[in-house]
C-alpha cells in the first residue's frame, strides 16, 4: 500500500507533461467564451485534472504478484502509449500540425496539436497502429488499448466536471480525507447550483398507485 | 453443527429481499457482504476502519452516520475507483477489485450493504409480458402476485412531474406516443416510471417549511441525488429513494432473525455428498477484508445473490459441477444515451421556464415503454456524470472524425471533445438526456468466465465479454430514432447520440439462467440446498425493463420455495 499523495506526485515530469496534453486537449481553454463569464475559459488542465487521471490510473489495479496483492500503477505505462501513438502518428504522415519540437524529447503527445492529440486517441481505439510498440501492459493487447483510451477520454470530463478540482490541497489525499475548500469551477461552468436539499418544483402526478387489501389499482 | 438455516451471499438488489423474506419466515439468517455498512452504529468510520463484525439489530441503524457518508457530491459518491460507491473493499485507500475486460465499457456494480440499489435510479417496472410467456420457464401471471408485494414493500410508485418530465411528455405526445397507465405493459407508450421512492413530500410547495424541516422529514425533495446517494428522509429505514439498504434491510434487521456480516469476501461454496440428497451445499468461506483472515460458516441452505459477474465466479471458483451455462448468456439492455440542447425561448414558451433543470426531480422520472424494441427514459445526472455519459463515452469514436449522414435523427454522433465540449456543457441547464434500454437477446457466447492466470485476494479474477447480435443492433437503432424523434418533437435544436459502448454494464443479467443453471424454483439443478436470488436467474433481459424489481419479485418467490421445500413452510402468496 502506499500512500496516495506521494505516489501521485511522484509521476514523472514525462508523465505529468503527458496527460496534461491529454486534458487540455478533451477540456482546452477557451479565451472564446470569455463574453460568457470569464470561468467558461478555464479548461482541464488550470483545473489539474492531469494529476486526477494520474491518481486515479495508479489506484486502480491491484492484483496477486506471487503471493501478494500488488498494486500496478498505469500512469507511466499510459503515457507511454500516448508517446508511442503520437510518434507512429507523426511518422505516418497523418499529423495535421507541425509538432512543438521544443517539447518532443520530454513528451512527444504533448509536442502534437490538440486536435492530433485526439487523432492518436482515435488511432489507437481503432488499433491502427504497432500494437508491439506500446508499453507493457498495453503491448499486443487490443482489448485492452481499447478499454482504456476510452476511459481516458470520459475520466478526463468526470474529473473536470465534478467537484474533484475544488478538494484543492486535499485532492490527491485518500478520499475520505479530502474537504472542499471552494465552489467547483466545472459546476460554475455547467451551471449547476451544487448539492441541495430539494427543490419546490412538483407539477403534479399523472399517475397513483393505489393499495387496498393485497390489490392495487391506477388512477 | 450449523451456525444458521440459511447463508445468503450478498446484500445487493437480491440478498436483502431474499433475507428479509426467510427471517420474517422464522429462519436464522446470516447475510455476508463483500462491501462495506453504511449508517451503521458498528461502523462509525467504514471507509478507513475495521470497526466491528456483525450486525442483528435494528437499533444499530444510524440515520446521522448514513447522511454522513451519503454527501451527494458526485466524485466522492461515484467515483468508479475510489468513490464511496464503488466495487472494491470498505477501505478506500485501497484499489477497486478488477474484472478483466478487453472492450470499450465499464462495469456499474456497488459493493456494499444495499449493493448496487445504493445508487440505482429505482426505477421498477415489471418485466414486458411478451418477454415471459411462452419463453421463461414460469408464466408471467406466476409472477404477479411476487411483483405486488415487493411493489407494496419498497413501495413503488409513479414518478411525480418536474420539468424534465414535463419536457419529455410534450415531445412523447407530439411524437404519436399515447400514455399507457398500466403496470403491465402489453402495448407502447409514455408513463410516468414506477420508481421506488416515496411520494413526493405533500409540504414541498408550501414555503412554511423550510427544505431543511423537509430533508429530514417523509417523502422525496425532488432533489435530484438518486444516483449520487439518496439523503431525504427522518430514518435510515424511511428515506426517500428505496435502495435496499434503506428498505428491506431495516425490515430483515426487525425481524430479529437476521445478522449481517459486512467485509466479508465469500470465496467458496462448500458442499458434500449427501447419500439421499447428491451434492448439497453446506456453507461457505469467506474472507475478512480487512484482516484477510479466512472463516467458514456451515448452515442447512446457501443462497447466492452476489450479482450476473460473482455468483459464476463464485460457482466457477468453488469448482462446483460443470455447466456448459454457468456464466453464460450475459444480457445487458445494450444502452444507449441521447441528448437534446434546447433554445431558452421554446423553452418559455412549451413550459412558461427558461431551462430543464436537469438536476430537479428524480434522476430518471418517465418512459416510453416498447414492447419489442424497448424503453427510452428521460434521466438528468449532475455534471460530472452527465458530460461523460453524453460526450465522453461511446463505441463510435469521435464525432468529429466519423460525422453523422445527412438525415439522420442526430447531429453528433459519438465523442464530442474541445472548444465544442465547453460550449455545449454550459448548455448543460437545458439539455435533456435520455437512457434507452434495449431489449437484449440471450447469447451464448456474451459471458463471465474466470481468467486462467490473473488472480486477486479472492481467487481467479472475473473476464466479461459481451457482443450484442444483430438483432439487439437493430432493435437498439431503432430505439436510438425513436428516442430523436421525441427530442425534435419536443424542439430541441442539437440532438446527440452519444452511441454508448458495448461494455457500459448497467443491467446485467442472466448468466445462471433458470431452467440451465437453476430450476423453477432457484435452485440448482446440479447443487442441492443452493439457490440463486440476483438477476443472474433471469432466463433472459426482460424485453428491456430494468430488472431490480423482477429480482426482488423473484427473491420473494424463492424465500416461499425455499422454506416449504427445506424447512416445512406453507407458501403464504400462492394460495
Amino acid at each position: 500500500m502506499h500512500p496516495a499523495k506521494s505516489y501521485a506526485l511522484s509521476a514523472s515530469p514525462h508523465t505529468i507533461a503527458t496527460f496534461r496534453a491529454l486534458v487540455e486537449a478533451i477540456v482546452p481553454n477557451t479565451p472564446e467564451l470569455a463574453p460568457f463569464g470569464a470561468e467558461q475559459t478555464i479548461g482541464a488542465s488550470e483545473l489539474g485534472v492531469q494529476d486526477y487521471m494520474i491518481w486515479e490510473l495508479d489506484h486502480t489495479l491491484a492484483l496477486f504478484f506471487g503471493m501478494e496483492l500488488t498494486n500496478f500503477p498505469l500512469s507511466a505505462p499510459t503515457a507511454g502509449m500516448l508517446n508511442s501513438g503520437a510518434v507512429q502518428l507523426v511518422a505516418s504522415g497523418h499529423a495535421q500540425h507541425v509538432p512543438n519540437e521544443s517539447l518532443w524529447e520530454t513528451s512527444p503527445y504533448s509536442a502534437i496539436a490538440p486536435p492530433d492529440r485526439i487523432r492518436v486517441l482515435a488511432m489507437l481505439e481503432e488499433l491502427i497502429v504497432d500494437l508491439g510498440a506500446l508499453p507493457p501492459p498495453y503491448r499486443d493487447d487490443g482489448g485492452f488499448v481499447k478499454f482504456i483510451v476510452d476511459y481516458l477520454v470520459r475520466g478526463t470530463m468526470f474529473g473536470h466536471y465534478s467537484e474533484w478540482s475544488a478538494y484543492g490541497t486535499t485532492r490527491l489525499d485518500t478520499p475520505t480525507e479530502r474537504r472542499l475548500e471552494h465552489f467547483p469551477i466545472g459546476w460554475r461552468q455547467a451551471g449547476y447550483p451544487g448539492v441541495s436539499l430539494g427543490y419546490r418544483a412538483l407539477m403534479g402526478f399523472p399517475l397513483t398507485i393505489v393499495r387496498k387489501g393485497g390489490e392495487s389499482t391506477i388512477v | 453443527m450449523y451456525d444458521a438455516d440459511v447463508i445468503v451471499i450478498g446484500s445487493g438488489g437480491g440478498g436483502a429481499v431474499i433475507a428479509k423474506e426467510l427471517g420474517e419466515k422464522g429462519l436464522k439468517v446470516l447475510v455476508l457482504e463483500a462491501g462495506p455498512f453504511y449508517g451503521n452504529k458498528k461502523w462509525q468510520n467504514p471507509n478507513s476502519e475495521r470497526g466491528g463484525e456483525w450486525s442483528s439489530s435494528y437499533n444499530d441503524l444510524d440515520v446521522d452516520l448514513y447522511k454522513k457518508t451519503y454527501n451527494s457530491y458526485e466524485n466522492n459518491m461515484n467515483d468508479v475507483v475510489s468513490g464511496a460507491f464503488r466495487f472494491g473493499p470498505a477501505d478506500r485507500r485501497r484499489d477497486p477489485w478488477h474484472r478483466v475486460m478487453k472492450q470499450k465499457g465499464d462495469i456499474w456494480q456497488v459493493s456494499g450493504v444495499g449493493g448496487t440499489t445504493q445508487h440505482y435510479w429505482s426505477q421498477s417496472p415489471r418485466a414486458f409480458p411478451s418477454a415471459v410467456d411462452g419463453i421463461w420457464p414460469i408464466s408471467y401471471r406466476e409472477l404477479i402476485p411476487y411483483y405486488e408485494k415487493a411493489e407494496a414493500t419498497l413501495p413503488v410508485q409513479f414518478s411525480p412531474t418536474t420539468p424534465k418530465e414535463e419536457l419529455f411528455y410534450y415531445g412523447a405526445k407530439k411524437a404519436g406516443w399515447t400514455l399507457i397507465p398500466t403496470l403491465n405493459v402489453d402495448t407502447p407508450g409514455y408513463r410516468p416510471n414506477p420508481n421506488a421512492i416515496l411520494r413526493a413530500n405533500e409540504h414541498l410547495m408550501d414555503p412554511n417549511y423550510s427544505m431543511e424541516q423537509l430533508s429530514h422529514m417523509e417523502g422525496c425533495t425532488l432533489r435530484g441525488h438518486c444516483v449520487n446517494g439518496c439523503t431525504t428522509g427522518p430514518t435510515m429505514d424511511k428515506i426517500a429513494k428505496r435502495g435496499t439498504l434503506v428498505s428491506y434491510i431495516p425490515l430483515a434487521l426487525k425481524t430479529g432473525n437476521v445478522s449481517i456480516r459486512p467485509n466479508s469476501f465469500t470465496i467458496k461454496i462448500l458442499t458434500e455428498h449427501d447419500p439421499k440428497e447428491g451434492l448439497r451445499a453446506t456453507g461457505v468461506q469467506f474472507r475478512d477484508t480487512w484482516t484477510g483472515e479466512i472463516g467458514e460458516l456451515k448452515a442447512r441452505t446457501v443462497v447466492m445473490a452476489a450479482g450476473c459477474i460473482e455468483s459464476p465466479r463464485l460457482w466457477l471458483n468453488s469448482a462446483l459441477p460443470y455447466n456448459a451455462w454457468v456464466g453464460r448468456g450475459l444480457t445487458n439492455h445494450y444502452f444507449d444515451w441521447v441528448g437534446g440542447v434546447f433554445d431558452e425561448k421554446d423553452l418559455m414558451s412549451i413550459m412558461g421556464m427558461p431551462a430543464v433543470y436537469p438536476y430537479v426531480g428524480h434522476t430518471s422520472g418517465a418512459r416510453v415503454d416498447i414492447p419489442g424494441i424497448g424503453i427510452f427514459q428521460v434521466s438528468c445526472l449532475s455534471p460530472g456524470l452527465m458530460s461523460f455519459l453524453t460526450y465522453g463515452f461511446s463505441g463510435a469514436g469521435f464525432d468529429a472524425f466519423n460525422p453523422p449522414e445527412p438525415g439522420e435523427p442526430w447531429d453528433m454522433r459519438g465523442r464530442v471533445v474541445g472548444p465544442e465540449l465547453k460550449e455545449l456543457m454550459m448548455n448543460y441547464s437545458r439539455t435533456m438526456t435520455m437512457l434507452l434500454l434495449t431489449d437484449d437477446e440471450v447469447q451464448f457466447s456474451n459471458r463471465v468466465e474466470v481468467d486462467p492466470l490473473l488472480k486477486d485476494e479472492n481467487g481467479p479474477i472475473p473476464i466479461i465479454h459481451y457482443k450484442p447480435s444483430p438483432k439487439t443492433l437493430q432493435r437498439r437503432d431503432q430505439l436510438a430514432r425513436y428516442a430523436c424523434e421525441t427530442l425534435q418533437a419536443a424542439g430541441a435544436k442539437k440532438i446527440i447520440r452519444s452511441d454508448l459502448p458495448t461494455g457500459f454494464l448497467l443491467h446485467l443479467e442472466s448468466t445462471m439462467r433458470m431452467g440451465f443453471v437453476v430450476d423453477t424454483n432457484c435452485e440448482a439443478y446440479q447443487v442441492g440446498r443452493l439457490f440463486i436470488a440476483d438477476n443472474s436467474v433471469h432466463f433472459n433481459g426482460i424485453g428491456g425493463p430494468n430488472p431490480t424489481l423482477t429480482t426482488q419479485a423473484l427473491a420473494t418467490r424463492t424465500a416461499e420455495k425455499l422454506a416449504g421445500k427445506y424447512f416445512d413452510q406453507p407458501a403464504e402468496i400462492v394460495k
